[in-house]
Formats: C-alpha cells, sequence, structure tokens
C-alpha cells in the first residue's frame, strides 16, 4: 500500500518573546494510504502541531513532510493554500460554518476554487450532503442545525473536493457522546467506502475503537515501543468501564 | 454560490450596521455632491445675468465711493463705448419703512436702454421711462412677487435719502429671475433739490457698454485712463468679473464648506474602516477556517474588500442619485417659484457626478483596504492558535 504520509525528522520550534517552545522534536513517522488514523496525547504533547504539519498549514524548523508525493516544505503560503484545496480536507472543533449561508452553499465554498461551474458545485455539495446523511437538510442555515449536523456539514464541507486526506482537529470535542460516536463512525466510513486516508487528533478514548492505528505524543515527542503501548493502554482503560465491553470498530 | 452571492451575503449577516454604514457613506456622498454644484451654480447664476460687453465703472477705492456723474459723459465719448449710464444706490424699501426687500436704482432714464439691449425691454417701455420722470422698470421677479403690473402705482421710502418718492411702473424687465427696480435718475434729484439739498451730482458705478467685445480691455483701460491722477480714479471690470468679485466672499465660505465637506469625508471612511475592522475581527475564526481549506491571501483579501466596495459603492450611487433628484426638484420648484430662481442653476453636473462615484470608491477602497490587510498578513497557523 502506497505511504500517503511520510513525516521525516520534523521538528517544530516556536518563539514567544525570549521563551522557545519545542513543539515537535525529531519526530518521523509514516501513514499509509486509505488508513484512519488519531494523534493522541496530553494538552502540549505537540499532536495539533503535528497536524497542522501534515495539513500544510505549517512548516517545519528541521525534517521533512511529504503528503501524496508532496514535499510541503518548499512550498510558499500560497502555494501551500493551493495544495490544500486540492488535497486535504480539514474538519475543526468548532465546526465555523457561515451563518449567513445554507448547508449546501457552505459545503459548496472549497468549491469556488475551482473551475466547476455553479451547477456542478451545486451538485457535488449535495452529493457531499446526502454522504453526511443530511442532504434533506441542504437549505438548512447552520443556526438551525444542532451541533452534530453541524459538524457533519463540515464534514460534508471537506470532502467535497474529493481530496487525498483529510484531517480532523479533535472533531469530537464540542459534541455529546452519541453525536461523537456518529462522527467517529462517518470518518470511518469515509475510510471504508471511499479510502481516504483520515488523520484525526483527540482526546476521545473512544477514537480507538474506530481508528486503524493511534501514534501517541508526549512533550513533542513520538512515543514508541513500551511507552507508546502504556500510553494506549491508559486511554483505554479511561475508556472502558470495568463492567462494559469495548464496542468493535464499525468496518 | 459565487463569489459575489458571499460578498452580498456577508453584507446581509448585520443589516443593521450595513445600514447605517451605507446611510452614512450615502449623507457624505450626498453632502459633497450638493456642495460641488456651487461654484459651477455661481458661474451658471452670474453667466445668466452678466456680458461680456459690459463693464462696471467704479471708483478704484469701492463700489461704496462714488464718482461725478459728468465721468459718466465722459466715458461715453471714449472710443468704443456704445453707451454708459450712472448708478445711484437709492435703497427703496416697500411697505415696511427700512426694510429693502429689492434692488433698486436711480439711473439715467434716457442711457439705461441703450446699455442694456439684451434684457430685451420694449421700445415703449424705455420710451415711457424716459418721458414719466416719476416712471419705474421693475424685474419679474419683484412684479410678480408684489403682484404689480405696468400702470401701477408705489411708494418707496429711501433708506439714504430723506425721500418717499410715489412712482409708476412703466416697464418691466422680462427676467424671471430680475428683481431689479430702475427709476429716473432726475426725479431723484429734482426732488432733492426741492428739499433744498444738492442734486444728485454722484453716481456709483457707471455701466458701460462696449461695441466690440475683443476691445473690451482696451476699453476699461482708456476708461481708467481718463480718471488718473484725478481725487476719484477708477477700476474698470467686465460685468462677469464685477458680480464674480461680488460673490467672491460666498464662494471664499464655499471654499471653507468643501473642506469642512472633505474631513466629513474623512471621517466617514475612518468610521467605515472602524466598522469594516470590527466586522472582520468578528469573523476571524470564519477568516483563519477559509484560509486553511484553500482560499489565498489574495482572494481574502479580494472578498473583503469587495464587501466594504459593494457597499460604499452602492451607497454613494444613491447619494449620487439623490443629489440629482434633488437638484432636479429644486430647478423645478424654480420654475413655479421665482423666489427659487437662483437655485435652479444648481445642477449635479457629469463632472459631479464622477466626483461622487470616486469619493465613493475611495471610501470602500480606504476603508476596506486596512482591515482586509489585516485579515491576511499573519500566518494561517497564527490565526487559528489565535481564534480556537
Amino acid at each position: 500500500m502506497a505511504v500517503m504520509i511520510a513525516v521525516d525528522r520534523v521538528s517544530r520550534l516556536y518563539r514567544r518573546g525570549v521563551e522557545e517552545i519545542h513543539a515537535l522534536i525529531a519526530v518521523s513517522l509514516e501513514v499509509q494510504a486509505g488508513h484512519f488514523v488519531a494523534f493522541m496525547g496530553p494538552s502540549g504533547s505537540g499532536k495539533s502541531t503535528l497536524l497542522n504539519l501534515v495539513s500544510g498549514i505549517d512548516r517545519p524548523n528541521e525534517g521533512t513532510v511529504f503528503v501524496a508525493g508532496q514535499r510541503l516544505n518548499d512550498l510558499t503560503e500560497d502555494d501551500l493554500a493551493h495544495w490544500r484545496a486540492r488535497h486535504v480536507g480539514l474538519i475543526f472543533q468548532f465546526f465555523n460554518l457561515i451563518p449567513v449561508l445554507s448547508a449546501r452553499d457552505n459545503v459548496a465554498l472549497p468549491l469556488l476554487l475551482t473551475d466547476l461551474t455553479k451547477r456542478e458545485r451545486q451538485r457535488r455539495a449535495e452529493t457531499a450532503l446526502r454522504v453526511v446523511g443530511l442532504v434533506d437538510r441542504a437549505h438548512h442555515s447552520p443556526a438551525t442545525l444542532s451541533g452534530g449536523e453541524q459538524q457533519r456539514v463540515a464534514i460534508a464541507r471537506a470532502i467535497v473536493t474529493d481530496p487525498d486526506l483529510i484531517v480532523a482537529d479533535e472533531p469530537t470535542g464540542d459534541l455529546d457522546a452519541r453525536n461523537a460516536e456518529d462522527v467517529l463512525a462517518l470518518l470511518r466510513q469515509l475510510k471504508n467506502d471511499f479510502g481516504k486516508t483520515v488523520v484525526m487528533v483527540t482526546h476521545d478514548p473512544r477514537a480507538l475503537r474506530f481508528v486503524d492505528d493511534a501514534f501517541h505524543l508526549d512533550k513533542g515527542v513520538l512515543l514508541e515501543g513500551e511507552a507508546a503501548e502504556r500510553a494506549a493502554e491508559a486511554i483505554r482503560l479511561a475508556a472502558t468501564p470495568a463492567h462494559h465491553s469495548p464496542r468493535q470498530p464499525t468496518a | 454560490m459565487s463569489y459575489l452571492a458571499l460578498v452580498l451575503a456577508n453584507l446581509g449577516r448585520s443589516k443593521v450596521r450595513s445600514l447605517l454604514t451605507g446611510g452614512a457613506v450615502m449623507l457624505a456622498v450626498l453632502l459633497v455632491c450638493l456642495l460641488l454644484t456651487m461654484p459651477a451654480g455661481l458661474d451658471a447664476i452670474v453667466t445668466s445675468i452678466a456680458s461680456d460687453t459690459r463693464i462696471s465703472v467704479h471708483n478704484k477705492a469701492g463700489v461704496v465711493y462714488s464718482l461725478p456723474l459728468s465721468f459718466a459723459r465722459k466715458v461715453r465719448h471714449v472710443d468704443g463705448v456704445e453707451a454708459a449710464v450712472g448708478f445711484s444706490w437709492f435703497g427703496g424699501a416697500f411697505e415696511e419703512a427700512g426694510k429693502v426687500t429689492f434692488p433698486n436704482f436711480a439711473v439715467e432714464a434716457e442711457h439705461v436702454g441703450a446699455v442694456y439691449p439684451d434684457y430685451g425691454i420694449p421700445a415703449q417701455q424705455l420710451a415711457d421711462f424716459e418721458r414719466y420722470r416719476d416712471g419705474a422698470i421693475v424685474g419679474r421677479q419683484t412684479m410678480k412677487q408684489y403682484g404689480w403690473k405696468i400702470g401701477d402705482r408705489i411708494t418707496l421710502q429711501s433708506t439714504i435719502l430723506p425721500l418717499n418718492l410715489d412712482l409708476r411702473i412703466v416697464g418691466e424687465i422680462p427676467n424671471d429671475r430680475s428683481p431689479v427696480l430702475w427709476l429716473n435718475r432726475e426725479y431723484v434729484d429734482q426732488a432733492l433739490k426741492a428739499l433744498g439739498r444738492s442734486g444728485m451730482g454722484r453716481v456709483g458705478i457707471v455701466w458701460t457698454r462696449v461695441k466690440d467685445p475683443s476691445r473690451v480691455n482696451q476699453v476699461m483701460a482708456a476708461v481708467d485712463e481718463l480718471s488718473r491722477n484725478s481725487d476719484a480714479e477708477t477700476a474698470s471690470e467686465t460685468e462677469r468679473s464685477f458680480f464674480f468679485s461680488f460673490f467672491s466672499s460666498l464662494q471664499g465660505f464655499i471654499r471653507i464648506i468643501l473642506i469642512v465637506t472633505g474631513l466629513v469625508a474623512l471621517c466617514i471612511v475612518f468610521i467605515a474602516a472602524n466598522t469594516a475592522s470590527m466586522a472582520v475581527r468578528e469573523r476571524a475564526a470564519e477568516i483563519a477556517i477559509l484560509r486553511a481549506i484553500g482560499f489565498e491571501r489574495r482572494a481574502i483579501f479580494a472578498m473583503l474588500l469587495g464587501e466594504a466596495l459593494t457597499l460604499s459603492t452602492v451607497s454613494g450611487l444613491t447619494g449620487v442619485a439623490l443629489a440629482v433628484a434633488l437638484t432636479r426638484v429644486l430647478r423645478a420648484f424654480a420654475g413655479w417659484n421665482s423666489a427659487l430662481g437662483p437655485l435652479g442653476n444648481f445642477m449635479v453636473t457629469p463632472g459631479v457626478i464622477v466626483q461622487g462615484v470616486v469619493l465613493s470608491l475611495l471610501v470602500g477602497l480606504l476603508a476596506g483596504a486596512v482591515p482586509a490587510y489585516g485579515a491576511v498578513r499573519r500566518s494561517v497557523v497564527g490565526v487559528l492558535h489565535d481564534v480556537f
């Protein structure tokens, strides 16, 4: 199977005044195409920084990031924007739909960056809404949708351009348990039904039941071997009450 | 959905704010357009009442200083002069004592018609004015204002001379915007003498008509040469120039108003920029998301600038349209009501329209560019970090 993401000895340093923050330290990993993976770890572990690097929102100080065969280090900010529009679908914790646009127009927003006709943009937006099960709410404004529905509209917005990679930053962070499970199942469905590569940052222990693999970070370092297993076990324990069996992944 | 639909949808996000900001821009553009009509309007007024072949000869020290009546006779003999007539301010009040409601002058009745042939006063009326010592010729505006007609008798009480003169209206200046009244200088002279005072031996202005428009400057120089080294040296100028200098204080006032208007427009720019900045700040998260999903800096910049430009242009065009409508209404009213006469000259010309539209665009550009630049200058990750 082809490698979708290859991160090699990547470091990211932020400067806040005289203070230096090592958000990532020599992280290397690979994600196969068509996999659903999670970046997990406590706050400040560097998981969101890593997500920003693989989604082309940020650039590393050291190391290289290849995504879908493109080395991202060398691209300018505008080139990265152009690349993201074609190859990446982004989902955020706070759905941030545009309140004055209908669900369908929100989904169609990224298609403004393409050469598609208005009719074709509308057709694709409706297809994406059908995938997330909201085609009957296409003309609703975000204010009339529940939190779970808004996140599903945001997912439809992320897939409408048929990107190679879908990245989600805490997609269940602002949802109740039921909606969170629905969203995780939907992301899994994108992987299963459409072969999408999905990378997600999450604190949510339920995510482990849906992903193919999880990368654990702590203080900017990617945990490996026993340390990673201990971190995964700790999350699993936190997620599983003693008398309950974990649900199986939907695939 | 298109970029334009996105821009319009964003403008509709806070309708009250958009309406208030648009209203401020509209009023500023309306005000500027109306004020910009004033210089051309004054020019039109002067052009409508002034002739380039008529010159005003008055005391070099100012129009309030008089000239000897004999100087008018000398002027008539200057080469190139067609006719000349002495004018003296009578300051007559009608009905209400001490209140001069229309300009009135004692003139040399036998010469006035030759100096003002362009007024189109019938020859018979000019002849009657010359024949009847108590005759008066009145502008149509004043005739209408008081409901007078030829043959009526009126009384004017001078505010500068101890005279109360009965006058017989023998003619009319057939111009809706003419308020002036001429009475016979000879009548005033004799009335003064009857009171035991010296007659009316001096005049305020000698209005002079030149035969050849191309020789106006030469004639003015020749006339002024006549009075050189006398106790009443003269300064000649064309009628057009005379009225322009008469309006010069008003023009200075207009200049001040234009400066203030410019400052008001600048204030509107700041207000609109502040409003746009607030709107951009409120949408920081959305803008960050748009940039994250692939909208380039220039696309976001263009969208935000487009919002400001659309609002300012629509508002500005409304302001321009209102200015056009308002001046047209004034012009229409001026046709029905002679008291509004001069207002009919203030027209929004194509030049004023262009200036109004350019002002609207400038307001939009300046008000939109600063917040739009602020929204795109930072990196995506920096903005995402701040807003989430």
